[in-house]
C-alpha cells in the first residue's frame, strides 16, 4: 500500500486494507476498537479502550487508499515521530504507535475539551476570557517550542480548551522537529497549512522558524477579539501573498472597546517579517498577564485601516519578500532570555545594590533582546496596621516597589523589557523558584549575604535554596 | 513495546585511520549500547599511529564472525603499487603505514571487498556509485546516486568525515539532515536512507570527539554518536612515530 519506491521495487508488501484492520469490535495491539469519534480530512479518530489499563484512548488512523493523497501518510508519519518525542502537559499524551506499513495508528490520551473553533461561535467573547485563553495558549506554544517543535498549523480547530481554560494543542501532522528529518521539507506544494492562519514565511516554503507559530497565534487572537479573520480566507497563492505587506484592519476599528495594548500585541504578532514580531511565546504570555508592560507604538493607536499610501509603502517594502533570518529554535530562548533579579528590598545595603546593578547590566548587555523581571519579597503583611500609610499593607507594598524601581533605574531598560513584582510570602526561596519556573527564566540573579556566623540570616537560606533548587542558572553576586 | 536491548544492533565504524584510542572508546561505547555486529566502512589505516593494533583487532572480530570490513581509498593506497597521489601529508602517512604493515596485513587489506550487501543494507566506503572511484556523498544528488546504485533501503558509508543522514522524500529526491548525537532517529523501511556515519579516527568538524553510528534494524532507528577518547595520547603517538606533525594537530583540534 505504501511504498515510495518505483514499481520494480521488491520491497512493497501485500497488506490488509486499513479500514478492515480498525473495524469496530476488533482488537488491535491491545486496543479494543469502539466507535468513530471524529473524521478529519487526513485521518479518522476512533474511540478505543486500552485493554491492559482499561483506559479510554483515541486512535488516530490515517486515511489511505486509492483516492487519498500521499500527504496523508507523510503527515501521519510526521505526527507519529513528533508526538512520540513530545512531553508536554499541553499536548495529549502519546501511548504507542503501530507499524507505519502494516497497522498505522497513533494511540493517545483522550483529553476532554471544547475546540476553540466552537468557543469562537459564541461571539463576542469577553476580554477576560480571551486574555486567559491566549495566555494559556502562549504557555502551551512555549512548551512545545522549548522541545524544538514548531507546530506550523495552529488554528482554532487544533486547540482544545477545557473547563478551567487549560489548553491542549493537537494535530502535529504538519509540525517540524529540529531533531528529526523533516519529511515535509521540499515536499509537495509550497505553503502547506491553513490559509487564514499560515505565516508569510511558510507561504515562501520555510518550515524552521518558530516565529511562524507566533504569527498564527496573532491570527487566532485577532479572531477571538473581532470575530473575523485578519487576512480573510484566500483561495489563491496571490491572495495568500497579500499578508507579505497587508496590515489587517485594526481590531479597534471592529470592536471599539479593544484595549490599545491588546491591539498592539495582536498587530505585532501579525508583522510580515518574523524579526518584527515578539520573538517568544513566553514574552507574549508575560505581556498578556501584565498589560502595563506592553510598549505601545503606532500599532496600538490605529482605529482606521491603513491609507492607500501607507499600504503602498508596505507593499514596496515587501517586494521580493525575503523571510527574516531564522535563529536556531533552541537558541532563540538563549538570545532573548528572561533574567529574574531577586532584589532584597528589605535590606538596605548600598554596596550590594550597586553590585547587583552592575551584574544585571553586564548580563543584559550581552543579550539585547533579553528581559528582566525584578522581584522582591514581603515576608508577610503586618497584622496590625499603623496609623500612617507607610505602616499599612499597601504602603509597605508600595515602599518595596519604589525601592525595586529605584534599583533598576540605572539599568535604563525599556519599559517593555522590564517588569516589577512584589510577593508576599513566608518562603521567599520557594516563591523565587516558582516564579522562575513559571516564566521559563534563563538565569536568576541573587545577592549573597555576608558571612555572619552568629546570626540566623533568612535571606542567606533563601539564596542557598535558590542555588540548590532553582530551575535555571543562578548568578550569585558577592560583595 | 520493543525493548531496544533485546535485539541486535549494528555498529558502523568509518575512517578509523589507525586511531587505536578512538577505536577502543567507540567499540566499548557501542557494546554498552547493545551492538553485536561491527561493520568497518573502510579507511582502516592512514593518518594515525597504530595501524597494526587496529588491524589485528578488526581481523579478530571478523574471524569470530561478528565483523565485516570494506576497503577504503587509504587502504587501497597501502597495497596497490600505482595509486594516484593524494595530498602530501596523506601520502606521507601512506608511505609510513606501508612500512609498518606485514605481508599478512597487506594481504588482509587487499582482499577486502569495496562494497558489501547484506539483507536490506549496503556497506560501502564512499558512494555506492562506482565504489572504487571514491565519489564523495556531500549533497542530496550525490546521496541519491549512491542510493540508486546500491538498490538497498539502507546505504551506510564514510569517506566524508562529518555525520549526515540523507532521507528520501515522496518525490524520490534525497534530503540532507544533520543528526544530533544520541537521538534515536526513526528510519522506516518505506523510505531510502543514506547514512554517513562520520569519521571515527579523524573528526573534522572542530569537535575532537570520535564519530560512529548504530543501526537498529528491528526498531528501524539510527543513532549517531560522538564519543570522548584520549585524543591527546593519540596525538602524542603521531609525533613519536615520526608522522607529520599536522596530523597530531588535527586530532587535538578536531579539524
Amino acid at each position: 500500500m505504501f511504498s515510495l519506491f518505483q514499481s520494480k521495487s521488491p520491497y512493497s508488501i501485500e497488506i490488509e486494507a486499513v479500514e478492515d484492520i480498525f473495524q469496530e469490535g476488533k482488537t488491535v495491539d491491545g486496543f479494543f476498537i469502539e466507535g468513530q469519534f471524529h473524521q478529519g480530512g487526513m485521518a479518522i479518530l476512533k474511540n478505543a479502550k486500552d485493554i491492559e489499563t482499561n483506559q479510554q484512548v483515541l486512535l488516530k488512523i490515517p486515511q489511505v487508499g486509492k483516492d487519498q493523497p500521499i500527504e496523508n501518510l507523510i503527515c501521519f508519519e510526521t505526527e507519529l515521530t513528533i508526538l512520540a518525542a513530545l512531553k508536554s502537559p499541553y499536548v495529549p499524551r502519546f501511548i504507542r504507535g503501530g507499524n507505519m506499513a502494516t497497522t498505522p495508528y497513533i494511540a493517545m490520551e483522550k483529553v476532554i475539551g471544547e475546540s476553540l473553533e466552537d468557543i469562537l461561535q459564541r461571539q463576542p467573547l469577553p476580554f477576560d476570557q480571551i486574555i486567559l485563553i491566549a495566555a494559556n495558549l502562549a504557555r502551551a506554544i512555549q512548551s512545545i517550542h522549548q522541545q524544538e517543535v514548531i507546530h506550523l498549523d495552529l488554528k482554532p480547530d487544533n486547540i482544545l480548551v477545557d473547563a478551567q481554560f487549560q489548553i491542549y494543542i493537537i494535530d502535529f501532522g504538519l509540525a517540524h522537529h529540529n531533531r528529526f528529518p523533516d519529511l515535509l521539507a521540499e515536499e509537495m506544494r509550497k505553503g502547506i497549512g491553513s490559509a487564514p492562519y499560515i505565516s508569510p514565511e511558510q507561504i515562501a516554503g520555510l518550515r524552521q522558524d518558530l516565529r511562524s507559530d507566533i504569527f498564527s497565534f496573532g491570527v487566532i487572537l485577532y479572531e477571538m477579539v473581532t470575530g473575523t479573520l485578519p487576512f480573510d480566507h484566500p483561495q489563491t497563492l496571490n491572495g495568500l501573498r497579500k499578508r507579505y505587506w497587508e496590515q489587517p484592519k485594526p481590531p479597534r476599528a471592529i470592536r471599539q472597546d479593544t484595549p490599545p495594548w491588546l491591539q498592539e500585541i495582536i498587530l505585532r504578532c501579525l508583522e510580515p517579517f518574523a524579526k518584527d514580531r515578539y520573538q517568544t511565546a513566553t514574552h507574549i504570555r508575560q505581556l498578556l498577564r501584565e498589560p502595563s508592560a506592553v510598549k505601545l507604538t503606532d500599532r496600538a493607536k490605529k482605529i482606521k485601516p491603513l491609507s492607500f499610501w501607507q499600504s503602498m509603502q508596505r507593499w514596496l517594502n515587501a517586494t521580493g519578500y525575503e523571510p527574516s533570518e531564522i535563529p536556531r529554535s533552541a537558541i532563540i530562548y538563549e538570545q532573548a532570555p528572561l533574567m529574574v533579579a531577586a532584589v532584597n528590598t528589605s535590606n538596605d545595603d548600598p554596596e550590594m545594590f550597586e553590585r547587583m546593578q552592575r551584574a544585571a547590566e553586564n548580563i543584559m548587555r550581552v543579550f539585547p533582546e533579553g528581559r528582566i523581571s525584578c522581584i522582591s519579597m514581603m515576608q508577610s503583611s503586618p497584622t496590625f496596621e499603623g496609623p500612617t500609610e507607610i505602616e499599612s499593607a499597601s504602603g509597605l507594598y508600595r515602599n518595596h516597589l519604589v525601592r525595586l524601581q529605584k534599583w533598576a533605574a540605572p539599568l535604563h531598560i525599556s519599559q517593555e523589557r522590564i517588569s516589577f513584582h512584589i510577593f508576599e510570602t513566608l518562603d521567599p526561596g520557594a516563591r523565587i523558584i516558582e516564579f522562575a519556573k513559571d516564566n521559563d527564566a534563563a538565569v536568576i540573579l541573587i545577592g549573597a549575604t555576608a558571612e555572619t556566623p552568629n546570626r540566623v540570616v533568612p535571606w542567606r537560606s533563601v539564596m542557598t535554596k535558590v542555588v540548590e533548587e532553582g530551575p535555571c542558572s543562578v548568578y550569585v553576586v558577592r560583595k | 513495546m520493543i525493548n531496544p536491548m533485546n535485539h541486535h544492533r549494528i555498529a558502523l565504524f568509518a575512517d578509523i585511520h589507525s586511531n587505536l584510542e578512538a577505536f577502543a572508546a567507540c567499540l566499548e561505547h557501542a557494546q554498552s549500547q547493545g551492538a553485536t555486529r561491527f561493520i568497518f566502512l573502510g579507511d582502516l589505516v592512514g593518518y594515525n599511529a597504530n595501524p597494526i593494533e587496529v588491524l589485528d583487532h578488526i581481523m579478530n572480530l571478523i574471524a569470530s564472525g561478528v565483523g565485516i570490513a570494506i576497503r577504503g581509498n587509504h587502504d587501497t593506497a597501502c597495497v596497490e603499487p600505482y595509486f594516484p597521489k593524494m595530498n602530501p601529508i596523506a601520502d606521507a602517512a601512506i608511505t609510513w603505514t606501508k612500512e609498518q604493515l606485514s605481508t599478512k596485513h597487506k594481504h588482509f587489506l587487499s582482499e577486502l571487498p569495496p562494497i558489501f550487501f547484506e539483507d536490506d543494507n549496503c556497506y560501502v566506503h564512499a558512494s555506492a556509485y562506482q565504489p572504487e572511484n571514491w565519489h564523495y556523498v556531500t549533497d542530496g544528488l550525490s546521496a541519491w546516486r549512491s542510493a540508486e546504485a546500491s538498490g538497498k533501503i539502507y546505504t551506510f558509508s564514510g569517506h566524508v568525515h562529518e555525520q549526515a543522514l540523507y532521507y528520501q522524500s515522496s518525490v524520490g529526491k534525497l534530503i540532507r539532515f544533520a543528526p544530533h548525537a544520541g537521538d534515536a532517529i526513526p528510519t522506516g523501511r518505506h523510505r531510502r536512507w543514506v547514512s554517513i556515519v562520520g569519521s571515527l579516527g579523524q573528526p573534522r568538524d572542530g569537535n575532537p570527539k570520535a564519530n560512529y553510528a548504530l543501526f537498529d534494524p528491528v526498531a528501524q532507528t539510527m543513532h549517531f554518536h560522538r564519543v570522548d577518547y584520549d585524543h591527546l595520547l593519540a596525538a602524542d603517538k603521531i609525533k613519536h612515530a615520526g608522522l607529520p606533525n599536522e596530523l597530531a594537530l588535527r586530532l587535538i583540534q578536531g579539524i
